[in-house]
């Protein structure tokens, strides 16, 4: 799978992963204070955020396995930072890029327009939500209660990381700097070199 | 002794912890995860040399969740049985949610304190170099993340320098907290942008020197797994083993 990957498109996701490992670690910390007031619900406004270099970076880079690359790579970085959360990020980086991945596969990886990016949000969403049942034990809660945290979390997959991966590398590709990536080849509907 | 767990094999401290995780998910007693916290915080006094105070402070907020975890589940459990110990105004706390409550707060400081125990004994490039050579990581995305960590200051300086220059430009910060997330968008893309340019340069002069991202034979820095982990990993499973069945020799 790596062998038609090039060397500079890693490169990116790992530099993406960065810049996003950098607000991810900020949106963790304002999570675990709100959760504390209003309990694991917290986290499921704001946790399209953490899907978005996996949905970003396929719909730039457009190989298989970007996404789940990318968002694994992301959490990697993550743990490198030195935050608490520590090495199980690993893990739910790479189950929530599975999610994203799952979606664009299941194109064939041949279309890249909202709808499916805003699916493969709610792709990792679903994912993530199977892991955090099973880990965080959500099973001791009333299945009310659980419906509604994994209907936020579906909205907000779609909302924040589907509609605002898309806005971002969309203003991205107006800045010019994608050139030589298979977002701008396709825009101009060249044959894929 | 002390420093055991700094020495220890990043790979398989990962993996340790992993299992770990995994089989704590199956417990909803609040015995077991307190004791398996208790354990890992004497192996973290036994076998590290670690900063408490920095400990505590990364700590504290993990605290602040347990919390939050502990009343959402009083509120909204779904197993109600039990006798009832406890009622507030209209809300009455039966014995099996208090002690599904206690489990998922200590699980949740449980599984803080093992992550801490990684980060902070861990060093991040020893922990790359040791997913290649013992996972067998491709060495193209192992260099990738060294690439974007070594990145990490560079990346840091110019989220200030778009700042500043934005502000000379007189853009100013709104006060409206959704607006200001909405503009992160002005921040986020020039950084972006900028990123997409270091990586091509970085990836164009790593090839420039003769990097192809095919397997090596030998290492510049070796990493080995040795007697250390072997031993901590017994360690590490016993205390597993008797948080699991606490049962059987703790009695109350």
């Amino acid at each position: 799978m790596l062998n038609s990957w090039k060397l500079k498109e890693i490169v990116l996701m790992s530099l993406f992963a960065v810049v996003f490992g950098i607000v991810y670690l900020l949106f963790v910390h304002v999570g675990n204070i709100w959760a504390g007031f209003i309990g694991p619900i917290a986290y499921e406004w704001i946790f399209g955020i953490w899907f978005i270099v996996s949905i970003i970076c396929m719909y730039i880079i457009r190989k298989p396995g970007a996404a789940v690359v990318s968002e694994t790579i992301a959490a990697a970085i993550e743990v490198l930072l030195g935050n608490a959360v520590g090495p199980r990020l690993i893990l739910s980086g790479l189950i929530q890029g599975l999610g994203a991945e799952a979606v664009f596969a299941a194109t064939r990886y041949k279309r890249f327009d909202l709808w499916v990016l805003m699916l493969a949000g709610v792709g990792s969403s679903v994912f993530s939500f199977v892991y955090g049942y099973f880990l965080g034990g959500f099973a001791v809660y009333s299945p009310g209660y659980v419906a509604l945290m994994l209907g936020i979390r579906i909205l907000s997959g779609a909302m924040i990381a589907g509609l605002g991966g898309k806005a971002l590398s969309d203003g991205l590709l107006a800045t010019g700097s994608l050139r030589g990536y298979a977002i701008s080849r396709s825009k101009k509907g060249e044959v894929r070199a | 002794m002390k420093h055991a767990l700094h020495k220890m094999n990043p790979s398989v401290k990962f993996l340790l912890i992993t299992i770990c995780m995994f089989t704590m998910a199956f417990f909803f007693d609040p015995w077991t995860p307190f004791v398996f916290w208790i354990g890992i915080l004497v192996l973290q006094l036994l076998f590290s040399r670690i900063d408490w105070k920095k400990w505590l402070l990364f700590m504290l907020p993990f605290f602040v969740t347990a919390f939050g975890y502990f009343w959402t589940t009083l509120v909204f459990a779904e197993d109600q049985s039990g006798p009832v110990i406890w009622s507030i105004w209209n809300v009455h706390v039966t014995e099996t949610q208090l002690n599904h409550a206690l489990s998922l707060s200590f699980r949740v400081l449980a599984f803080s304190s093992l992550s801490l125990l990684f980060a902070l004994t861990t060093n991040p490039t020893t922990f790359i170099m040791s997913l290649m050579q013992q996972l067998k990581l491709s060495p193209k995305i192992a260099y990738g993340v060294m690439v974007g960590y070594q990145f990490l200051p560079v990346l840091k300086d110019e989220f200030m320098h778009i700042g500043q220059a934005q502000r000379l430009r007189g853009i100013t910060q709104e006060k409206n907290a959704f607006q200001r997330l909405l503009g992160t968008r002005r921040v986020l893309i020039p950084m972006l942008a900028g990123a997409v340019r270091k990586a091509e340069r970085a990836a164009f002069s790593m090839e420039a020197r003769g990097f192809t991202g095919e397997r090596r034979s030998s290492y510049f820095q070796v990493i080995k797994v040795g007697k250390i982990d072997t031993a901590l990993a017994v360690v590490f499973l016993l205390v597993l083993v008797l948080s699991c069945t606490n049962r059987l020799w703790l009695d109350f």
